[in-house]
């Protein structure tokens, strides 16, 4: 009965202000004076001219309607970023379809996420560094003599030792170590946003040949001087860096540096089956990502220069079960120089990607 | 293959067999033999010399195929040993055709019932989200009456306080149809907590409202919005054009549109929702305006869109058009059916229905409509009349050749298919030996049996097959093949170089380009055999209007291995329609094939007719 009477008040309260969310909304309008404005142009008043002429510049700019668009967007509850940058504007209204353009800005608001995690992250991890060392000195008061000179064999141990190392290493490899190839001439076949995505996995390319224990001789070839592969690589490296890179790149085609006999390249489209690592071979690994639809691109460019072709053992060794059998470029040197130090493909094929295969065949097949 | 015929056609399958044997037969056939309705068929006979004067006067360069057409279709029924008695059980043969609407369905139906595992797996995927939506139901149970401000308050904090329960709420008080007073209610908790509303909120409220009809509502909405935000997305200005389109505000929901316009192109629901506003309110000049403009941004009108015009025609004849003559909306109604034509669109069942009422309702011509089918040979069962044929011209068969030539073949990069040594050693080949009237993917039939090692033979019983019938073959293959192995044995493989011309590419090239090639170099009359829909070479073509004349081409030169070959059993194959599918007129009829059904996949075409006649 309690019960009752409540709901019975609460109904008469509702009837009352069911509404009343209008006259909230409309009391504090801040828009409703260029609405007004509007409607008094529309019925011809001279004296708003000026006005009229500000509103109609404003609405005219097509970036700035734009930007008006994608402030919306967020405001509705879609996926696009915060901030959008002038530049951003501009490739934004470059593209054509709709849907091209939610993609983009679905994009750049993943791009903004991963930056904004980032800088928090940094910022609490300052925080903590702080009240850390905080803390330390007040240790330090306290033991003063415990944190004295130790007695050690080794200087500390820096990272500019170990890149002095690893540079020595890689010297060492482009004088006496075995050639590895990579195929830049795809640059044409591929969109900026995977010319981007080559330039990265490159990048990790020679920082793991780099750290390897015996790195191949790293080969850019076909790498145009004024292309956008360079651009991309200069501008991720920086020229200096780039310089000093121990790779050797050049715009000469593979097929000019080392006899034809020698090269081989690698391929997901190929017909025949790398069983065993030659040490004597120049393998060929072409620089592309391909989210397009244009298959057999790199199987079509060794046809073309008559060169032998492979593809690594997947389906032997791997039970596969989803996703490409194109890996990405430093996949592909992990496994590369793992069969060349080991030559044992269950080694080498612990780098393909988990989620594409249901572990390795039971049945060991000779290599 | 075998698929169960309908209970309403079996009659007229039966007639139709008949009809189909030749019309010799006829004549040697008492009419006592003949059931009742085939009788009609027998009245309709005369006309029939009329008719086949008249398209061989039409289309005289394409005769020798059809010759060649009928011959098989001919040859394969007096070969048949079981003779009448099994037509019964055949499947008709207008059903037949891989291209004929639900084909694909069916047979993925039937794969699926042979594999009863899959049909468990499909169970399970069922439960997923069902039980998905009573867990997020479960979750956020939306009250059934309004609640006050203080109601409102204990719920959100049962539920967690979650900063966007108003947002969340909203979206189930939408999914599960609430009352508008249980939303606003919600508003006013909101409104009243808060000291404002998101634009997120109110756009979910909006929907809400738009879907409910509360369009009264909706202009309250659309004024606070413009009140208190600068502009509106394109998800807010759909829906405020969707709502106004239904009242007498419609004529904002073009100055909406125009505003959608200076960032987007807004979409063809966008312009056929402001369309059936303006057809609603007899304003058809507005209405063909924005029809144009449609049109022009390269959008495809919906199958809606269409009704609306037709209806308002029909609507509108015999009251004074509002600035647009009668027979000008004429010319623009047929020029949609033109364009249906060109762009190979079929109507739906309810807009052929529309469009059937707008030409019964014309009243300076005498315009009957009436549903029908097409008999194999192309003849409307209604009228009689004949259609258009599947082949192509002249000038369309040249187009074709090079375009498959230029971007199937060679493409950007001929590697990518074949090698330019290939291409030429084929090329040579195709020039030396004569025109052939059949070109056979060897790899493709060979695996049209139930047993995978049988390759070769199965190859080689349809190759002879074919040769039996009098026809140059030319098979198709790849180097493997001559490798002798267990599913390609020696024997076979000689057997079939003795009967057909054989070409055997390299392993790692495709075969299905040298095919096309091949077929479009003998000429017009030349068919291939293969059960490849090639769907991705059609995709390597350019454009639209290449890919349908590919697609016509396709539709009266491929044939496909009816069911399975094995051994003993006769090959056959499946009917080449000698007609084309597709929206046409001869000035006094029109023809017009329909979707009646769902299950017609892209690359199918309707089987039912809409036919239009003009009584003088």
């Amino acid at each position: 009965d309690v019960l009752q009477t409540n709901t019975d008040k609460s109904e008469e309260e509702e009837k009352l202000d069911v509404d009343r969310w209008k006259s909230i909304m409309r009391s504090q309008a801040p828009f409703e004076e260029k609405q007004v404005n509007d409607k008094v142009e529309t019925s011809g008043d001279g004296d708003n001219q000026k006005e009229q002429g500000d509103d109609f510049k404003h609405a005219s700019s097509p970036l700035e309607a734009m930007r008006d668009l994608v402030v919306m967007w967020r405001q509705a509850g879609r996926l696009v970023p915060q901030e959008i940058r002038e530049e951003q504007l501009q490739e934004l209204s470059k593209l054509t379809t709709k849907s091209s353009r939610k993609k983009y800005l679905k994009y750049l608001a993943i791009k903004e996420g991963h930056k904004l995690a980032l800088k928090d992250k940094q910022q609490r991890k300052r925080a903590e560094r702080e009240a850390a060392t905080l803390k330390k000195t007040d240790d330090e008061e306290e033991g003063d003599d415990q944190r004295q000179l130790k007695n050690t064999f080794f200087l500390q141990f820096w990272s500019r030792s170990l890149d002095k190392l690893l540079a020595w290493r890689s010297a060492q490899a482009m004088t006496f170590g075995q050639p590895l190839v990579f195929d830049m001439s795809y640059d044409s076949s591929m969109a900026r946003r995977e010319i981007e995505n080559t330039v990265s996995q490159l990048m990790e390319v020679e920082g793991w040949n780099r750290r390897a224990t015996e790195p191949f001789h790293l080969h850019f070839c076909n790498l145009q001087p004024d292309g956008p592969y360079m651009k991309e690589l200069l501008k991720r490296y920086g020229a200096e860096t780039w310089d000093r890179l121990h790779i050797t790149s050049t715009h000469h085609q593979h097929v000019d540096l080392f006899p034809q006999q020698q090269l081989v390249y690698l391929t997901a489209d190929s017909p025949n089956v790398l069983r065993t690592f030659d040490h004597s071979k120049v393998y060929i690994i072409g620089a592309l990502v391909d989210r397009s639809v244009h298959s057999g691109l790199s199987l079509a460019n060794a046809k073309r220069l008559r060169l032998a072709t492979a593809r690594l053992p997947l389906d032997e060794f791997l039970d596969w079960e989803t996703g490409g059998k194109n890996l990405t470029l430093d996949q592909m040197i992990r496994i590369m120089l793992t069969i060349k130090d080991t030559g044992k493909w269950e080694e080498a094929l612990k780098f393909v990607p988990k989620r594409k295969h249901d572990g390795f065949y039971q049945q060991v097949t000779n290599t | 293959m075998r698929i169960k015929v309908l209970p309403m056609g079996s009659t007229l399958i039966l007639n139709v067999r008949i009809y189909l044997k030749s019309f010799k037969s006829f004549t040697i056939m008492t009419q006592s033999q003949l059931l009742p309705s085939a009788r009609f068929f027998c009245t309709r006979d005369p006309k029939l010399g009329g008719r086949e004067v008249d398209r061989r006067n039409r289309v005289q360069s394409v005769k020798p195929v059809r010759i060649k057409n009928n011959s098989i279709r001919r040859q394969e029924d007096e070969m048949d040993p079981r003779g009448m008695s099994s037509a019964l059980q055949q499947r008709p043969s207008f059903l037949k055709s891989v291209f004929a609407a639900g084909t694909a369905k069916r047979t993925a139906e039937m794969l699926r019932r042979k594999s009863s595992l899959v049909a468990e797996e499909e169970e399970q995927d069922e439960e997923g989200p069902e039980q998905r939506a009573t867990r997020r139901a479960e979750k956020m149970q939306p009250p059934d009456r309004p609640l006050s401000a203080a109601e409102w308050k204990k719920l959100k904090e049962s539920q967690g306080n979650s900063p966007r329960f108003d947002i969340q709420m909203m979206g189930s008080l939408f999914t599960c149809g609430a009352q508008l007073d249980i939303a606003k209610s919600l508003l006013t908790f909101v409104a009243m907590e808060t000291g404002t509303l998101s634009y997120e909120l109110l756009l979910r409220y909006l929907t809400l409202c738009v879907r409910g009809g509360h369009d009264s509502e909706v202009f309250d909405v659309y004024d606070i919005m413009r009140a208190n935000f600068p502009t509106l997305d394109t998800g807010a200005s759909s829906l405020f054009i969707k709502s106004f389109s239904r009242t007498a505000r419609w004529r904002e929901a073009i100055g909406i549109l125009h505003e959608v316009k200076k960032v987007l192109t807004p979409s063809p629901r966008n312009y056929g929702n402001v369309i059936a506003a303006a057809v609603l309110h007899s304003d058809n000049t507005t209405a063909w305006a924005l029809y144009d403009e449609l049109i022009q941004n390269e959008l495809s009108p919906l199958q809606e869109t269409w009704e609306y015009l037709f209806k308002g025609a029909s609507k509108m004849r015999g009251k004074e058009g509002a600035g647009i003559s009668q027979t000008e909306q004429q010319e623009r109604l047929l020029g949609i059916l033109m364009d249906m034509r060109n762009n190979q669109i079929y109507p739906q069942l309810s807009l052929a229905s529309t469009i059937k009422t707008w030409f019964e309702s014309r009243t300076e011509q005498k315009w009957t409509g009436s549903w029908t089918s097409i008999t194999p040979k192309g003849v409307c069962r209604c009228c009689g009349s004949d259609l258009e044929s599947i082949q192509l011209t002249a000038e369309e068969y040249q187009q074709l050749k090079d375009r498959v030539m230029a971007d199937i073949i060679q493409g950007q990069d001929v590697f990518n298919k074949t090698t330019p040594e290939e291409l030429q050693r084929f090329k040579v080949f195709v020039q030396r030996k004569p025109a052939f009237d059949v070109v056979v993917d060897g790899l493709n039939v060979a695996n049209v049996n139930n047993d995978k090692s049988k390759q070769s033979e199965t190859l080689l019983a349809v190759v002879s097959e074919l040769q039996r019938q009098g026809l140059t073959i030319l098979v198709l293959g790849r180097k493997h093949m001559l490798r002798p192995s267990k599913s390609w044995q020696k024997q076979n493989m000689n057997l079939i170089q003795q009967k057909a011309h054989c070409f055997f590419t390299d392993n790692i090239s495709e075969d299905d380009p040298f095919l096309l090639y091949a077929t479009l170099h003998s000429g017009n009359h030349c068919l291939f055999v293969s059960r490849d829909l090639m769907r991705d070479h059609k995709a390597c073509l350019p454009d639209g209007a290449a890919r349908r004349l590919f697609f016509k081409w396709q539709r009266g030169h491929q044939l496909v291995v009816d069911g399975w070959v094995a051994a003993g059993r006769k090959v056959r194959f499946q009917s080449i329609p000698s007609y084309d599918t597709i929206v046409q007129t001869s000035g006094d009829s029109w023809h017009i094939p329909y979707d009646d059904t769902e299950d017609r996949s892209t690359y199918e075409v309707p089987q039912r007719w809409l036919c239009l006649t003009k009584k003088d």
